[in-house]
């Protein structure tokens, strides 16, 4: 299933970067097996495919596993508080718009901790891409419900399961203004990858939630290769149609699911005045 | 005998345009020459709560509010009794009201002032009608006060084309007129409150807020992150267009958390960034301060104090939140805070802040309070202003990988901007390696803390640690909107034959403990002066040991500002 998800455009034989270079060496913290080294991969893949050099890519993350995917890559990169990344690295991008702004997290911090953020940065509609790796499990504190575990989940601290209905980021995506709505699966780094450098390139917000299992604390995860599937659907334009599709899916179908055309944030004006015009707005008529 | 003082109360309702007959009154009196100073009392509710223009004129300048009020102009009744006792009045005062609004209410009335009947209305309006027209009574009441100072009417028609400016001639002609029949009425009471002569020169009329906001661009802050809360709404309302014309930005975050890591990452893109709130808002941000500290990423932060803990008073101010700006954060971190020492060095602090920032590559705090925010006040513009310092973005080796956070003899080191080929670094706010890599290792943790510590203990702010005046033996140490009441005080102590010394603090943390050392030499008593409970700078200054175990403290919660007359009498 490589490379299917979108057609990119983009012939990989005349790209100037390879994935390697979007690399820094380090190794990373997490687990063997942890689907977030498919979405590393599908990551310096998808921004050698882009093809603009490491010093003009900046990403941003807040905590957790995942978040720690910017020291694992040759980029700029910030790695911030739990869940204010979108929050940085959408005004990254207004005072730089020359550099691609990717923010990259998990499912605590950008649903849960960092949820209102998500809202609004929807909202803003800047232009940038967002990539949740979603294993459904704060890993990092050892295995406790996020905002997308199932409600029967059974775990320490909720014996029985959490019994909340889980986040649906997809359709609150489409709801609050985002332009760009994609299912990604790190098992599949090469059609992430394509997904990555598509939702780069759209204008406006672009989010990709990303399926990425987490092989310690929610082994069943490892089914999940077996349950995702190329989505027979994508909307353009249409929100409403788009969030009946995503609230109709039973969250396995990959691929673009929704494009929109909203506008973006405005890019700041040129000088029109100077601190002297404004000075004298205080002086006295005397 | 003409005076060269006056100090004068506008009270209504919310909405009865006090605040508006306040301002043409100073800027009216500005525009003639004089100095002046009006602060804002108010409540909670954004119509028909309390509301007062507290103005002062004078030929001299003037900052801190007065021990009493000369004139007490009632707009109406209402409200009266929610800030009558906040409002110093006594037997001298004159209480000017419309018979048709009621008697003087009792606690006005206590104050055993004179009481001048006047008719703001037309006597046979019923009290609908009077509703109704009333928002012309405000102007009536400034054109009868402005006569009666002695302001000629193109003084208070400069005002009022101003304030009124973009709002139709109907509006401005309106407000003239009524304004030019209570300047008529003057001329029908017995009443001399004329002002001497002023000494016009080239002034600015100019807020707080608008101060921190203007020396804030001055520095170079072209980046706001913000979320609206009183009193430093208004600071940013001003601030949003004059931002936009000159090519930056303000973008109004979905709450505090948002605001401030907003600014972070505008900062990291490169452009000197700032935040603005007041204490609710500071305690939310915290935890991002912390990672300013951590990942040396330069922000400047302005509080408007107001009245707390918890939501506390929105409106009105204190000097609470000194712990907060030297202390609050986990861990070690290390933070320039400055504080701006009257209204008018609001512009240059705000400048210093962004330098300070920015050269440091850490957040600076500047804690203003409502007092100095919300009062607006003639100034004599600052001839200095402080030398530009520089983010340092060029420098160290192109190594694969950049090291952002070498440890070295200076602990400055390059931040290079995002974009720059070769020094790609990671900003990183969990302990980490010299490259900004993570790490948990003892060796680096201490390497890293000591790079922030040296920072700090590197940092010399010379002459503009704060400042100092008169030589007496008795020395008052202040902060922020309580250093113009001490200096008032050292004023009246020094015409009675007992100079003391005012010694004010710009820069709160790290403390100047040289330059204190050599502004308290000698002093046999010293004051600490601050508008809290808990007497926050006191301990603080005690354990530092930047003063002595025998410093006494003078603290009090605010809102109530300190008067000259009240830190006179301590002392004596």
């Amino acid at each position: 299933m490589s490379g299917t998800l979108v057609d990119t455009g983009h012939d990989e034989a005349h790209c100037v970067f390879a994935a390697k270079d979007f690399s820094s060496g380090a190794h990373p913290v997490w687990c063997p097996g942890c689907g977030d080294f498919g979405v590393l991969a599908a990551l310096e893949r998808g921004l050698a495919k882009h093809g603009r050099p490491p010093n003009e890519v900046v990403l941003v993350s807040g905590i957790g596993c995942s978040s720690r995917l910017p020291g694992y890559m040759s980029c700029f990169g910030f790695h911030g508080v739990h869940g204010r990344a979108l929050a940085v690295a959408a005004e990254i991008k207004l005072v730089r718009p020359d550099l691609d702004v990717i923010s990259v997290g998990g499912d605590g911090d950008g649903y849960s901790i960092g949820g209102n953020h998500f809202i609004h940065a929807c909202r803003r509609n800047v232009d940038m891409l967002y990539v949740v790796m979603d294993n459904r499990v704060y890993g990092m504190t050892k295995g406790q419900p996020s905002p997308t575990t199932e409600p029967d989940w059974n775990c320490d601290i909720a014996p029985g399961g959490i019994g909340l209905r889980p986040f649906n980021p997809l359709s609150v995506a489409i709801a609050a203004g985002a332009n760009y709505v994609a299912r990604g699966f790190s098992g599949d780094p090469n059609g992430l990858a394509d997904l990555i450098a598509d939702g780069i390139r759209w204008p406006g917000f672009a989010f990709i939630e990303v399926l990425s299992p987490c092989v310690t604390f929610r082994p069943e995860q490892t089914e999940w290769k077996k349950m995702v599937r190329p989505s027979a659907l994508s909307v353009d334009q249409d929100r409403a149609a788009a969030t009946a599709l995503v609230l109709a899916d039973d969250g396995f179908s990959l691929g673009v699911l929704f494009r929109g055309e909203r506008a973006s944030a405005a890019p700041a004006l040129k000088p029109q005045i100077s601190l002297a015009d404004i000075e004298r707005e205080f002086a006295l008529g005397v | 005998m003409a005076r060269t003082s006056i100090a004068v109360v506008f009270a209504g309702s919310g909405g009865a345009g006090a605040m508006t007959a306040g301002a043409v009154l100073l800027r009216a009196a500005a525009h003639a020459g004089y100095y002046g100073l009006m602060a804002q009392l108010f409540g909670a509710q954004v119509r028909g709560g309390e509301s007062a223009a507290l103005v002062q004129i004078s030929t001299e300048p003037i900052e801190a509010q007065p021990d009493r009020y000369d004139l007490f102009v009632a707009l109406d009744w209402d409200k009266v009794e929610q800030f009558a006792a906040e409002i110093p009045l006594d037997e001298a005062t004159v209480i000017i009201a419309d018979p048709q609004a009621g008697a003087v209410p009792p606690s006005i009335a206590k104050s055993k002032g004179r009481t001048v009947p006047l008719s703001m209305n037309d006597p046979q309006a019923s009290k609908l009608e009077r509703d109704l027209r009333g928002r012309h009574v405000n102007m009536f009441a400034v054109g009868m006060v402005c006569a009666l100072i002695g302001l000629g009417a193109s003084d208070v028609q400069a005002a009022i084309d101003n304030i009124f400016a973009g709002r139709g001639k109907e509006l401005i002609a309106a407000n003239a007129k009524g304004a030019a029949l209570g300047a008529a009425a003057a001329a029908a009471l017995t009443l001399n409150l004329r002002l001497d002569a002023p000494r016009p020169a080239a002034r600015w009329l100019i807020s707080g807020n608008q101060a921190l906001a203007l020396g804030a661009l001055r520095g170079g802050v072209r980046f706001v992150g913000c979320y609206p809360i009183t009193p430093a709404t208004d600071l940013v309302e001003w601030l949003a267009p004059h931002l936009l014309k000159l090519g930056g930005r303000l973008v109004l975050g979905e709450d505090e958390l948002a605001s401030i890591n907003m600014a972070l990452g505008a900062s990291y893109g490169g452009t000197p960034a700032m935040t603005v709130t007041s204490g609710p808002g500071f305690s939310l941000m915290i935890e991002t301060l912390g990672l300013a500290v951590a990942a040396e990423i330069p922000v400047v932060l302005i509080d408007v104090m107001r009245a707390g803990p918890s939501t506390g008073i929105a409106s009105k101010t204190e000097q609470s939140d000194v712990n907060l700006a030297i202390y609050g954060a986990h861990g070690d971190a290390p933070r320039v805070v400055l504080a701006p020492m009257s209204i008018a060095d609001c512009i240059n602090t705000a400048e210093y802040a962004v330098y300070v920032a920015e050269s440091l590559q850490l957040p600076v705090i500047v804690l203003s309070d409502q007092s100095l925010g919300q009062t607006t006040t003639v100034i004599d513009p600052a001839a200095d202003r402080p030398k530009p310092l520089k983010r340092r973005i060029n420098g160290g080796q192109p190594d694969k990988p950049f090291k952002r956070y070498a440890i070295g003899s200076d602990p400055i080191t390059p931040m290079p901007l995002p974009g720059t080929p070769g020094y790609e670094w990671v900003a990183e706010g969990l302990t980490h390696n010299e490259v900004g890599l993570p790490a948990s290792g003892a060796g680096v943790h201490v390497a890293q803390i000591n790079k922030r510590a040296k920072k700090i203990r590197r940092f010399d702010p010379c002459n503009y640690w704060g400042a100092s005046w008169g030589n007496g033996d008795v020395a008052v140490l202040a902060f922020g909107s309580t250093i113009a009441p001490a200096r008032e005080a050292a004023r009246r102590l020094a015409a009675t034959g007992r100079p003391i010394r005012v010694v004010a603090l710009r820069v709160l943390s790290p403390l100047p403990m040289n330059s204190i050392a050599r502004a308290l030499n000698g002093a046999r008593r010293i004051i600490v002066v601050e508008q809290n409970h808990g007497a926050q700078l006191y301990h603080y200054l005690i354990g530092q040991k930047a003063i002595p175990p025998n410093a006494e403290s003078v603290a009090r919660p605010g809102p109530l500002p300190f008067r000259p007359s009240e830190i006179a009498s301590y002392v004596v």
